[in-house]
C-alpha cells in the first residue's frame, strides 16, 4: 500500500471493495495468511508465529447459495455469509483458519468449515463462559495449545519475546484506532462512521505493521481537515455484533445522522481494550480476550443483587462512551438467530433507558435487500430524536 | 389478551411400552411435588439444565432441581407455549432465539408480574426458584443467557454459572493431550458449585453420600446402555417415540433409585417383548434412526404416523445422554467430583478415537455409522428445529458427509457394457423442519407428505436391494 497520503481514503475504498487484495499479493511472496472469525481470536499469537491474521468477512450484497447446501439457515446470517464466501473460494489465499467458541453457530459448524475448505491448518479455540480465576487459568492453557499448534504449522517456535513484541504492536494499533475515534468527538465529527468502518475493515485484512502505517496515514489525512464534510446531525451510537459492511452506517449518515461511537465487534469492543504488558504474555492475553473484550457470550455475575446494578456493570462501557462521545441516540442492531446478543435485548433496552439515551432496536438478516425497510425506521428515529 | 388463548389439546401418542406410558403421570407428579416443596419451604429449589453431570451434587445437598427445559417442553407438548412465547416477544426477545428459553422467560415474567402462577399454567406451573444454576457449556449459548434474562424479573434470585467445556474434535489433535487441563478446570467449576450450594443451603456436602449417588448414576448409565441395546432386536420392541418419554429418567431423574428401578422394569419389559417377537410395529418393514435434532414436542404423533407405514425407530442419538462407562478411556479415581469431571469428558469424547480411524469421518458422523450398523438401519431421519442452534446446526453437513463416506446399500445397476453390476448406494435421509415448542412453525400436511415420499424411497430400496 504505497499510495500518496492524499489518496489514502481512496486506497482504503479500493481495498475495501476488493477485500483481500493485499493478501493475494503477499501470498505470492510466500506469506501465510490465517483467517479468523470473531474478536475472541488472539491475533498476537498468529502474528508472533510469523503468519498474518486475516479477518474473514461477509458480503451483504452476495446471496447465500453454496453455503446453504452445507449449513443450516438457522445460523446467524452474518456467519452464514462468511461461510458462503469461503466455500465459494473467495478466501482461497488463506493457508489456515482459526475459529473460537464465540457462539453456538461457530462451534457447531466447525466440522463443516474444516472439512469443506482446502486449508492446511484449522484450529478451534475454546473460550470459557465465565470470568473467574479458574477460567483464566484454563484459558491460558487453551491459548498455549493454540500457540503450540500454530508453531508446529508455521515451523517456528513462538517465544515469549515474540509474543511481547506482538502485544506491543497490537497495542499501538489499538492506540491509533483510539486516536481515530477522537476525530469523532467534533460536532459534526471530522471522520464519518462510513470512513472509519471502512478503514478498520481494511486494517483487519492487512499485516499489522501495514495496518499501523495505514492508520497513521489516515490520522494525518483527517488531521488536515479543518472542517468536517458532514452536516451537523443527531449523534448516533451503534451497538451490536460485527458490522463489517458499511451500508447500515452509511444509511444513518445519508439520513442526516452522525455516527460517532459504537460497541461493535469490529469497532470499540475489539479495539479499545489493550493487553497488559507483563512477564507472562499468555496470562495477559487470556485476561484481555476473556475479560476486557466485553462480549455478551461471556457470563458476568451480578454482584449487586439488583437489576439496575447488574446492567450498569455489564453495559457500563456503553454509558461511558455515550457520555464521552456525547451521543443523542443509539441503534441496537442485532442479527436474527444471534443468541448471545438476542437474549440481552430487554436488558440493553433497560440500560439505554436508565442512561436516558433514546434507542432504536433493529433485528436484521445481513442482506442489502432489507436496507429499504431499515431506512424508513431509521429516518423516523432520527426525526424523533433530532 | 390474545396471548391468553390456549391451543387445541393434542391427541395422545400411542406408546409401545408400559414404561413409556408411565412417564406422563411421573412428570406431572414431579412438577406437583416441586410446587408442594415450594409451599412447604423446607428444601431449596434451583432452576437448572439437563446434561451437566451435576445431579448427584444437587441430590446430595437435598436441592430440588427445577428442569426449566422440561417445563418448556411440557408447555410445548400440551400445545400451550404460544402465550408464553408472545410474552417474551413483547419484552423484545426475537422468536428466532431458543424457544425453550423464550417460553421460560415469558412464564417467569408473567408469574413475577402477577405474584402468582399465570392462569391455567400447565400442571400448576413452574415454581419460583431460590437460585439458578446455569451452565455455559461448549454447546449451548442460551444456557448462560436464559437465567440472566429471567433475573431481570427476579433480581433477588442469585445465579451460579458453571462452565463445562470439553475439547472439540480436531483432526490433528489427540484430545488426551489437552484433557488434563480441561479436567482440572471442570473439577474447580464443580467444587465451586458445591461451595455455592453449601452457602445457599447452609449445609455441608456429605461426600460419602455423594460417592454413593455417583455410583448409583454410574450403574444407571450402564443399565440404560444395556436396556437400549436390546432395541437392536428385529422386530424392534421400542421406538424413538417411546424414547422421547423414557428420556425423562435419563435426563431429569439421574442419581435416584427411581430412575434405576425404571430401567430395571423397562429392560424386563423389552426382554419379554423380544422373547415373544413383539415389535413396536406389527409388520416391521423399515428400521429408521432418529439421527439428530430435538423432537417437535407438540407433534410426537408423527412417530405413530411413521409406525403406520411399517417404520420403526430402534435408535436415536437425541437424549441418549449416556455411554457405557467400561468403554470409556478415563482414569480411575475415588474422588466423586474428579469422577464426574472425567465422566463428562469421557462422554463427549466417546466417538473421537473411532472417528479418527475412518477417513472423512468425525464423531457425530461416526456415531451415526456405528449405530446404523448395530441397529440394522435403513434410513436416517433428522429434525431441524429453527430456534435451536445447539443441536441443529451441523445436521446437513453430517448427512452430506455420511453420504460421501458411507454407502451401505447394495443394488444392481446396468453397467456401460450392458451387464448387471453391483454398486453401493448411500442411506436415504430425511430432514423434517419445525421447532421444539413453537407450533406456528409446523405443518402436519407438509410433514406427512415428506414422510410419505421418504417411505417411497425406502420401499424402492427394499425392493431393489441386491441379495
Amino acid at each position: 500500500m504505497d499510495e500518496k497520503q492524499g489518496n489514502i481514503l481512496n486506497t482504503i475504498e479500493r481495498y475495501y471493495q476488493d477485500y483481500g487484495l493485499r493478501a493475494k499479493e503477499l501470498k505470492k511472496e510466500g506469506k501465510k495468511f490465517i483467517g479468523y472469525i470473531c474478536s475472541l481470536v488472539p491475533l498476537e499469537i498468529i502474528s508472533a508465529s510469523g503468519c498474518i491474521p486475516f479477518r474473514v468477512r461477509g458480503d451483504i450484497h452476495e446471496p447465500i447459495t453454496k453455503g446453504d447446501t452445507l449449513l443450516e439457515t438457522i445460523v446467524c446470517p452474518y456467519y452464514r455469509s462468511c461461510f458462503d464466501l469461503s466455500v465459494k473460494r473467495k478466501y482461497e489465499f488463506l493457508s489456515g483458519m482459526v475459529i473460537p467458541h464465540g457462539c453456538d453457530s461457530m462451534v457447531r459448524s466447525y466440522s463443516a468449515w474444516s472439512y469443506s475448505l482446502p486449508y492446511s491448518y484449522f484450529h478451534f479455540v475454546n473460550i470459557p463462559s465465565v470470568c473467574v480465576e479458574s477460567s483464566f487459568e484454563f484459558f491460558r492453557d487453551e491459548l498455549n495449545t493454540f500457540r503450540e499448534s500454530l508453531a508446529k504449522f508455521a515451523g517456528k517456535t513462538i517465544t515469549d519475546d515474540d509474543l511481547l513484541k506482538a502485544i506491543r504492536i497490537y497495542n499501538e494499533n489499538r492506540d491509533k484506532v483510539r486516536a481515530l475515534y477522537e476525530f469523532r468527538k467534533g460536532d459534526p465529527p471530522l471522520i464519518s462512521g462510513t470512513e472509519l468502518t471502512m478503514t478498520l475493515t481494511v486494517g483487519s485484512s492487512l499485516p499489522i505493521g501495514e495496518a499501523n502505517t495505514l492508520f497513521d496515514q489516515v490520522l494525518v489525512e483527517i488531521g488536515k481537515r479543518e472542517k468536517s464534510h458532514l452536516e451537523k446531525g443527531p449523534r448516533i451510537f451503534i451497538d451490536g455484533a460485527c458490522i463489517d459492511n458499511i451500508e447500515l452506517i452509511k444509511l444513518v449518515e445519508e439520513m442526516g445522522g452522525n455516527v460517532v461511537a459504537d460497541t461493535i465487534c469490529n469497532g470499540a469492543r475489539d479495539y479499545f481494550p489493550r493487553t497488559d504488558l507483563g512477564r507472562d504474555p499468555m496470562k495477559a492475553l487470556a485476561h484481555r480476550y476473556l475479560d476486557k473484550v466485553n462480549c455478551p457470550k461471556t457470563y458476568r455475575e451480578n454482584k449487586t443483587g439488583t437489576f439496575e446494578g447488574d446492567i450498569a456493570s455489564r453495559f457500563g462501557d456503553i454509558g461511558a462512551y455515550a457520555k464521552e462521545f456525547k451521543v443523542d441516540g443509539a441503534i441496537l442492531y442485532v442479527y436474527k438467530y444471534c443468541d448471545p446478543f438476542g437474549f440481552e435485548v430487554p436488558a440493553r433496552k433497560a440500560y439505554y433507558q436508565s442512561i436516558q439515551v433514546p434507542l432504536l432496536h433493529l433485528e436484521d438478516v445481513y442482506s442489502a435487500g432489507t436496507m429499504g425497510q431499515l431506512k424508513t425506521r431509521i429516518q423516523a428515529f432520527l426525526e424523533m430524536i433530532g | 389478551m390474545a396471548e391468553e388463548q390456549k391451543e387445541a389439546k393434542p391427541k395422545k401418542r400411542k406408546t409401545a411400552t408400559q414404561a413409556a406410558a408411565s412417564i406422563g403421570p411421573m412428570v406431572k407428579e414431579f412438577i406437583t411435588g416441586t410446587l408442594q416443596a415450594r409451599a412447604e419451604g423446607k428444601q431449596k429449589l434451583a432452576y437448572t439444565f439437563i446434561v451437566c453431570h451435576h445431579e448427584e451434587i444437587f441430590r446430595a445437598m437435598d436441592v430440588i432441581p427445577l428442569w426449566t427445559e422440561n417445563f418448556a417442553g411440557i408447555c410445548g407438548a400440551k400445545r400451550d407455549a404460544e402465550r408464553f412465547l408472545q410474552r417474551a416477544e413483547s419484552l423484545g426477545l426475537s422468536r428466532s432465539l431458543c424457544t425453550y428459553a423464550l417460553c421460560g422467560i415469558g412464564f417467569d415474567q408473567w408469574r413475577e408480574e402477577l405474584g402468582e402462577m399465570p392462569p391455567d399454567s400447565p400442571w400448576g406451573g413452574q415454581a419460583k426458584p431460590d437460585f439458578m444454576i446455569s451452565s455455559g457449556q461448549i454447546l449451548c449459548d442460551p444456557r448462560s443467557k436464559w437465567y440472566q434474562a429471567s433475573q431481570q424479573f427476579m433480581p433477588d434470585v442469585p445465579i451460579y454459572n458453571i462452565d463445562l467445556p470439553y475439547p472439540l474434535f480436531q483432526k490433528e489433535q489427540d484430545h488426551r493431550d489437552v484433557w488434563d487441563y480441561y479436567h482440572k478446570y471442570i473439577v474447580k467449576q464443580l467444587r465451586g458449585l458445591v461451595a455455592f450450594l453449601e452457602e445457599q443451603t447452609g449445609k455441608k456436602m456429605d461426600y460419602d453420600r455423594l460417592r454413593e449417588l455417583v455410583d448409583l448414576s454410574d450403574r444407571t448409565w450402564n443399565l440404560i446402555d444395556e436396556t437400549y441395546k436390546l432395541r437392536r432386536a428385529v422386530p424392534c420392541p421400542m421406538g424413538t417415540g417411546d424414547a422421547m418419554n423414557t428420556m425423562v429418567p435419563i435426563n431429569f431423574m439421574m442419581a435416584t433409585q427411581k430412575a434405576y428401578d425404571f430401567f430395571v422394569d423397562l429392560k424386563k419389559e423389552l426382554e419379554e417383548k423380544i422373547a415373544k417377537g413383539e415389535g413396536e410395529v406389527e409388520n416391521e418393514k423399515y428400521r429408521l434412526m432418529w439421527g439428530g435434532g430435538l423432537p417437535a414436542w407438540f407433534a410426537l404423533n408423527d412417530f405413530n404416523y411413521f409406525n403406520s407405514k411399517g417404520a420403526s425407530f430402534p435408535v436415536e442419538t437425541t437424549y441418549r445422554m449416556v455411554a457405557p462407562l467400561n468403554e470409556m478411556d478415563i482414569p480411575e479415581t475415588k474422588d466423586p467430583i474428579d469422577h464426574l469431571a472425567w465422566r463428562w469428558l469421557g462422554f463427549w469424547t466417546f466417538w473421537y478415537d473411532k472417528a479418527k480411524k475412518r477417513p472423512g469421518s468425525e464423531p457425530d458422523v461416526e456415531h451415526l455409522i456405528n449405530w446404523i450398523e448395530e441397529y440394522k438401519i435403513d434410513g436416517v431421519v433428522m429434525h431441524e428445529a429453527f430456534s435451536c442452534r445447539t443441536w441443529h446446526v451441523g445436521l446437513i453437513w453430517q448427512l452430506h458427509q455420511l453420504a460421501k463416506i458411507y454407502k451401505p446399500i447394495p443394488v444392481f445397476v446396468v453397467g456401460k457394457d450392458g451387464k448387471r453390476e453391483k454398486v453401493y448406494r448411500e442411506l436415504p435421509s430425511l430432514i423434517l423442519e419445525s421447532d421444539i415448542i413453537d407450533i406456528t412453525s409446523y405443518s402436519e400436511v407438509d410433514t406427512r407428505n415428506k414422510i410419505d415420499a421418504f417411505i417411497e424411497t425406502l420401499e424402492s430400496n427394499r425392493v431393489n436391494k441386491a441379495a
